[in-house]
């Protein structure tokens, strides 16, 4: 507990919010992709430092888990995206050959 | 709390707030989806690294700092794997990426 | 004969690790508590089983010391990515010279190749697009980089992560 917990979260808060928007601008349709990375990068920053945020002990470790289990998500979501690519991508090269 | 940890994880997570500044700033000035990809898996990769090292160092068990940094490589590994998936689709889709010569504002 | 029985140290041994490692994995997940062994018992054993079902063990296995090689390379690499990056980003002036370009890979198909583009897209200045047959289409956003020679030594840093076990 540095008393910044707090403020920082809000602060990453913002750059998500903003970066958001920009995403959702697009131009164009890949643009709004991104959207899925920030969530998974900045919301799981977002939520660890609400776990150490407030200062009344014990912390809040729930919030911990929470982001653990948001990264895991996120690190199963991309897998299964890329494996579809990757197997796609490996039936093209098949019928090609 | 010690006071040298406290400003040591003081530190480390100005830090990692600044990565996220650069990478936002980045992801707007960035000229099209390719470098704004740049961005979001490096700079905000680094930002929350060094957010939970921050905060690792002032955890009150070796456990839970353990467990703070397990989150790392599964958000590592997401991102790039979701990043892999949106370059390649952008390609797929045609979009070129814009190209300079290194002296374009 | 003697075939069998290294399949089977093999086996035996992979099986050994797993367990050490997800017994590990539960014991920080429970941030080193004690009283919640049952459920961990179980969990690991479920883990494990579902570990050897997706992944059996084969004749390459892991490296400790070439993931320990890995790991740091990684680690710096990585960090001076994420500053490489943020200085573009923060500069008044944008100094971009981004570029596609197709490069041959030398690892073998499979795991190796998934690493490296993963790597890559995390490393300075460069971001994986595509893999197509033995090429691989790379992002890059400073073409006046030595894009060549940090793919080897990325390549050179992924082949030490397997090695062949008898």
């Amino acid at each position: 507990m540095t008393g910044l917990e707090g403020p920082l979260a809000l602060f990453l808060l913002l750059n998500l919010l903003a970066a958001l928007i920009r995403a959702a601008r697009g131009p164009t349709l890949a643009d709004r992709m991104l959207a899925a990375l920030l969530f998974g990068n900045t919301g799981v920053g977002v939520l660890l430092l609400l776990a150490y945020a407030g200062g009344t002990l014990p912390l809040n470790t729930a919030l911990v888990d929470v982001a653990l289990v948001l990264a895991l998500l996120a690190a199963v979501t991309g897998v299964a995206f890329a494996k579809r690519a990757w197997g796609r991508e490996e039936e093209k090269h098949e019928r090609s050959d | 709390m010690n006071v040298a940890i406290e400003l040591l994880s003081a530190a480390l997570l100005l830090v990692g707030a600044t990565f996220y500044l650069a990478g936002t700033v980045g992801l707007l000035r960035f000229p099209d989806v390719y470098a704004r990809l740049h961005t979001l898996t490096k700079a905000d990769n680094l930002g929350l690294g060094f957010i939970i090292l921050g905060l690792a160092v002032q955890a009150d068990s070796l456990m839970m700092a353990c467990k703070l940094l397990l989150i790392w490589p599964l958000v590592l590994m997401a991102s790039a794997t979701v990043s892999y998936s949106i370059a390649r689709r952008a390609d797929e889709m045609g979009i070129a990426p814009i190209s300079g010569d290194g002296d374009s504002a | 004969m003697i075939k069998i029985v290294y399949t089977d140290l093999r086996h035996i041994r992979s099986v050994l690790w797993r367990s050490v490692l997800f017994t590990a994995l539960w014991w920080v997940l429970v941030e080193g508590r004690t009283d919640g062994w049952g459920m961990g018992g179980i969990s690991v054993i479920l883990s494990l089983a579902a570990s050897l079902y997706l992944m059996p063990p084969t004749k390459v296995s892991f490296s400790s010391l070439g993931c320990a090689v890995f790991f740091s390379f990684f680690l710096i690499q990585s960090v001076k990515g994420g500053f490489q990056v943020a200085i573009m980003a923060l500069r008044p002036r944008l100094k971009l010279a981004p570029v596609i370009m197709d490069l041959p890979i030398t690892l073998p198909p499979g795991m190796a190749r998934v690493v490296l583009a993963n790597t890559l897209s995390l490393l300075p200045g460069t971001l994986s697009v595509r893999i197509h047959g033995d090429q691989l289409r790379l992002h890059i956003l400073n073409r006046h980089l030595p894009i060549m020679q940090e793919l080897r030594a990325t390549e050179a840093a992924i082949a030490h992560i397997w090695k062949k076990t008898p």
